[in-house]
Formats: C-alpha cells, structure tokens, sequence
C-alpha cells in the first residue's frame, strides 16, 4: 500500500519529509510527500505525519551534496522553494532517479526522466523569479534611515535575495518583506542577514519615509519616463520583459 | 526647487561656464539636468551590465553579477539597467545624425562629478539601478571632456567606494594615458564606431575619422591582453575593463547593405575582441540633406532585429557572416529569420538525427537555442530522446518539426521541401515583426531598406 509522508511546506519539513521516505526503503510508487495544506485526499494510502527537525534536514541536505553534487542540490533547493504542490515528489523521485543511473552527479541532465524534469523545471522557475526580482526589488529609505523594501513573490525566494543583497549593501540596514508568505529577511550593517517568520511590523513606520526619498523618487520616475524613445513606442515588449505583478511595488510606475 | 538644489550639492561649478546657454540657465535644479542630459543619452543602445562577476569587499556598496540584472523597462521595451546618462550635451562636433550636434537649437546642461556620484549612489542603494553608463558630448576638447569622466569615474569607485558596473564611453581622439587610467576606474568601455564604413563616417559625421575611433579600440584590446598577463603573474593586480569593449552602429542613416554590416561586426569580433556590437535604429531626429528623408514610417525596427538575430548566430552558433548573406543577396529576409532562412536555402542538410547529431548541427536547426542544444547532448547520453522531451527541454517543435527526426521518425509526415516548409511556418504563426503584418497595402519603403530590392521569400 501506498504511505503518503505529509510535511510542512519548508525546506525542513520537506526535507525531513524525504528523510522519512528515504529511510522506508520503498520504491517511487509506494511513496508520496504531500504538503500540509494542499493535500488531496486518496484512497487506499496511509498517511503519516512527519516529525520536523533540523537533523533530518540536515542528513538529506548532505546526502544530496554527497552523491548529487553541488550543482544538483541547488536546483534541488530551488525547486523545494517553489509553489507547486508536487515539489516534495518530485524531489524524491529524483532522488531515487539517481541511484539508478552509473554517474549520480548527472542525474539532472537526464531531462527524459519525468521527475527530474519536474525538478528542474520548478528550479527554473524559481530561479527565475530569484533573479527577477533582483532587478525589480525597489528600497525605500524609512524615516530612521532603514532601507525597506516589499515583494509579493509566488515562491519562497527570500533566502535567494538575501545573500544577494547582504553582499551588494553589507554597510547598510536593509529589510525585505516577503508580502504572499508573511516572511521578512532583515540584514543589519555589518552583521549576517536572518530570516523572521510570522513577526507582525507596525504599518505606519513603514510609510515614514526619510525627507529626501521623495525626491529621489521624484528624480527616478522622470529618469524612466525620458529614457523610452518615443517613435519606439513597445509596450507588449515592455509587458513581456516586466509583467504587471511586479509593478505594483516599483517606484517608477507608483503615481505616488 | 529648493530640495533640488540641496541635493545637487555645489550646483555650479567651472566646468559649465564655458557653454553657450550657461547664462540663461543659471539655476538649473537636478531634475531638469537629469532630464536633459537622460533625454540626450536615450539613443545610446549599450545598456547591459553583464560580462563581469565581483563580491563586494564589505566597506563599500556595490556587486556585479556576471549574467547582469534588468532593473525596469521602458516604455519602448528597451531594458533599463544602467543610470544612462550623458555627461554634458554641450558638444563641439557636428555629427548630422546626433541631436546634441553643434549646430542645433537644444537645451545645453553639464553635470557635476558631484552630482554624477550622488545620483548613482542613490539610485544604487534603493536598487534602482545596477550602475552607472556615462557617456558625454566634447566639451572643449577630447582631453577635456575624458579627464572630466575619468575624474568623476575616480570620485565615484575611490570617494564614495562604489563597486557596482560603470560603462564608460572612450572618447575618439583622446590621449591614450587618459583611456587607460578610465579603463581601470571602468567595467566595460565602449568606442562608438557610429557608421558601418569610413566613407559613410566621413559624409554624416564631418570631425570624426574611423582612425581616431579605431585607435582607442586597438589600445583597450592591447591594454586588456596585458592586463590579462598581470593578473597571471600577481592575482591582485588591477582589473582593465574586465567585462570587455563594446561599439554600436547607427543602421539606416547610411546606404550600407546588411552584408556589409555583418562583416564589419564579424571583423571587430575576430580582429578587436570585441564582447558585443550593438546595433541602433536610426531615429531621424534632424532635418539634414545627407541623412534619409523621413518618411513618418519611424525607425528601421525590423533591419535592427534581424541584425541582432544575425548577430547571436555569429556569436553562439558558430556561423560565420557570408553564410547568412552574399554580395548577391546583400539583405535579410523580411519574412524569415536569418537561421531559418539559412536552413530553408540548405535542406538537403535536413532532417538530422537528435539523438545522433553532432551540437555544431543541432546548433543550425530552427527552434534550437544554443541552451536547448547542451541539454539534448547532455540528455540523450542518458536515455533516447522523443518529441515529447524535446518540448519540456525548450524547443520550439511549430519550427523544428520540419528539420528533425527522433529515433528516425518525424513528428508529422512532411516534405522537405523549400516551398512546403516556408508555407506552412507561416501558417503556423511564424512570429512576425509588426511591420511585416502591418504591411497591408503598404510595400516596405526605400527608407526602410535601403538596397531594396524584392525580398526573395519563396512563399
């Protein structure tokens, strides 16, 4: 009969998830790792709920850069990161795809294989998103001189965003919000960036912004606005490139 | 008013005082320069900040990621990477094509190193941008207007310690010692060869010559292949222009075939090591005997797509210029893309085996991108690969359908045949330019293509 490991949708908890299932020694029909949430409910399963701890996570995290390599583990990580359902399967199968084929560490080359596929499809996407909102992140200075900025990303990209922007403005204090997961990444000058879940932030400091952010908004929005070549005029190219999801939070298409 | 005066810093300063409309706009603010000076560098196309990785050192702001990050994009789709922004407009030549051109009637404004670096390191902290593209105008001389960029370059990287990308324009006729130092304060530097030929040069753009422009060019090669020894020898010797050179031509302006321009771009990249070369829509912005006349059709869109399409085949895909074109056929297809038109000219080539192609093939099938290709050598050394597959890897099938067989099948019974495929890539919604689809009634106009002659389209 079928086991169905339901975990928490968080790099541990699927991860412990995988542990648990890896550690059953069943083949890739006879498990399945569902997320708590967005479980479907079937017929003719068991279900067990998954212990969550930093162990577990830690394990499969060196299993993986043991026999996968590096490489493998980030599309891996990202694909954990991601909003699809499936993820955690399709990590498993992947891992389980890897054991079946001579050289490990090309398991994610084998792009014929369905789960690995999976993989590196949502690591694609993931990482594309990552690297979007790289570019289209927009700080705004706070009152306190704090640099705030907000995101409502589908995937849980925090942890790509941090060390990017911890290494780019190591001397500065900067706060990401993550709007859709309730998450915030908060680098202090100098110091690591951590990541904060289910901290609740007082509204109206957010909208105190310092005297001269006005400004150099000001001065953005019209940098945008002269730049376009009018006889040029594109914007289905400009939607393409810049869809409209992201640009609510950007300064230069806010009206103020 | 009053803010902007305050963030200008000093808000005059020597350099400007030697303008013609220096007087009339004594009080210029920050934003009306930004403006200015933004709108005067909007037809500069280089706006990529890739090609150069580098941590920051923790005391200062700023990182380069190789691939380069898009921060917006424009009205007109054109990414915005970069704070573009010109120096000074105030220029001494006169430049026929150049809307800062001696001779015309515009608002003149010069920035201040100052304000240079205050803008740039504002812009960079709230992530607006990922660096700084300065480019300028001559004032007073070529020296002048270089030892002003490198001075400001200088403010910005060891004053305020900014590590981000700067793209930094070389100007012609500039000392080489002026060049050089630039070149360590810069990521990428950029001599615009402006005109695909000298003859061309020597009509629309009176005080330049193709030596003072290629000389520069040849001095950044040369300095670069040094530098690359030095860092050899010592690991922390100074970088010159680690993310390469780069050029743009203006295309349209000048009677030049698209053959003849793609060999000049294959030439600056084998001969001058070039990273890219960009090519640049002519916009008609003056009424000038020499230049083509306007014709309220807007820039030559298509022309400058299908170089850039030509341009990728050159660098990724290993063609080489005088296969996509001949002195007989000097023009691009309007219909189909360069590769596709190649392939369409050579089908006794097709269909190819994808599980059995060698990449340098796979590279020249329609609706195969270079990425596409590495990952079906790398799959299929893992399992045999179907149609099916090819599709969750990248490939666009609509195109490649015609030109591939998987385990010796094809995915429709077709022929290949030149008029069957052309037909039918139509049908099936080849992406077409707007231009091409707008056509209606309307035939391409000699302004839109300059040797016109019938397109040979087959179809």
């Amino acid at each position: 009969m079928k086991t169905v490991y339901v975990c928490n949708d968080t790099v541990t908890g699927i991860f412990s998830g995988i542990y648990d299932a890896w550690k059953s020694k069943k083949g890739e029909e006879e498990c399945e790792i569902a997320l708590r949430g967005m479980l479907s409910q079937q017929l003719f399963c068991d279900y067990v709920e998954v212990e969550e701890t930093e162990h577990k996570a830690a394990a499969v995290e060196a299993l993986i850069k043991k026999h996968l390599g590096r490489r493998a583990y980030w599309d891996i990580y990202h694909a954990v990161l991601s909003a699809d359902s499936k993820k955690g399967d399709a990590v498993l199968g992947t891992m389980l795809a890897a054991r079946a084929i001579p050289d490990s560490t090309k398991i994610m080359e084998h792009l014929s294989h369905p789960k690995v596929e999976k993989v590196f499809e949502l690591s694609r996407n993931v990482g594309g998103e990552a690297h979007s909102y790289k570019g289209f992140l927009r700080f705004r200075e706070l009152l306190n001189g704090v640099l705030y900025a907000e995101i409502e990303p589908k995937n849980q990209i925090l942890t790509c965003l941090a060390p990017h922007f911890a290494d780019r403005l190591p001397v500065e204090n900067w706060m990401i919000h993550d709007k859709t997961h309730r998450m915030f990444a908060v680098h202090e000058a100098g110091k690591k960036w951590v990541i904060l879940w289910g901290e609740e932030i007082d509204e109206t400091v957010l909208e105190m912004v310092s005297d001269k952010e006005e400004e150099y908004a000001r001065l953005w929005r019209g940098f945008c606005r002269t730049i376009a070549i009018e006889s040029r005029r594109n914007p289905r190219c400009q939607m393409q490139h810049l869809p409209l999801r992201y640009r609510g939070k950007m300064t230069e298409f806010s009206l103020y | 008013m009053g803010k902007q005066e305050l963030i200008g810093g000093q808000e005059m300063s020597d350099v400007r005082t030697c303008g013609r409309t220096t007087d009339v706009r004594r009080g210029m603010g920050l934003y009306e320069k930004l403006n200015i000076l933004t709108d005067a560098a909007k037809y500069d196309v280089a706006c990529t900040s890739s090609g150069t990785a580098r941590k920051s050192d923790g005391t200062g702001i700023g990182s380069c990621e190789q691939s380069g990050i898009c921060h917006s994009f424009s009205a007109d789709g054109r990414c915005i990477s970069l704070l573009k922004i010109l120096f000074t407009n105030e220029c001494i030549f006169d430049c026929k094509y150049c809307v800062n051109r001696k001779s015309n009637d515009v608002e003149r404004a010069s920035f201040t190193p100052e304000e240079v670096c205050t803008l740039t390191m504002e812009f960079y902290r709230r992530n607006y941008i990922e660096g700084l593209f300065l480019s300028s105008g001559i004032l007073k001389s070529p020296d002048y207007t270089m030892e002003l960029i490198c001075a400001t370059l200088y403010r910005l990287r060891r004053q305020c310690n900014f590590q981000g990308y700067i793209h930094v324009k070389a100007i012609p006729g500039a000392s080489p010692e002026l060049i050089r130092q630039t070149g360590f304060l810069a990521d990428r530097m950029s001599v615009n060869l402006e005109l695909p030929t000298a003859e061309s040069l020597r009509a629309l753009a009176p005080h330049k010559t193709r030596k003072n422009i290629l000389t520069p060019m040849r001095l950044v090669q040369n300095r670069m292949e040094e530098n690359r020894q030095e860092i050899q020898l010592y690991r922390n010797a100074p970088r010159f222009v680690p993310a390469g050179q780069s050029t743009q031509m203006i295309v349209g302006a000048s009677p030049e075939t698209d053959y003849q321009i793609i060999r000049v771009a294959e030439s600056l990249y084998q001969r001058f090591e070039l990273k890219r070369v960009f090519y640049s829509a002519f916009v008609n912005v003056n009424d000038d005997a020499a230049l083509p006349a306007k014709t309220g059709e807007g820039p030559p869109l298509l022309r400058e797509h299908r170089l850039y399409q030509a341009d990728w085949l050159l660098r990724y895909y290993h063609f080489r210029a005088e296969e996509l074109l001949t002195e007989e056929d000097p023009n691009f297809n309007v219909l189909f893309d360069p590769k596709c038109n190649w392939a369409l000219k050579h089908l006794e080539k097709f269909p190819v085996e994808i599980n059995r192609v060698d990449y340098k093939m796979l590279l020249r099938v329609p609706g195969i991108g270079y990425k596409s290709a590495i990952r079906i050598v790398k799959a299929r050394r893992l399992g045999i690969l179907d149609f099916a597959d090819l599709k969750k890897i990248g490939v666009v099938l609509k195109r490649a359908l015609y030109f591939i067989t998987c385990s010796g099948r094809m995915m429709y019974p077709t022929k290949i045949e030149e008029d069957y495929i052309a037909r039918n890539l139509l049908v099936a919604g080849e992406k077409l330019p707007a231009e091409v689809t707008n056509m209606g009634y309307r035939q391409l106009s000699l302004f839109d293509d300059v040797n016109f002659s019938a397109p040979e389209t087959s179809v």
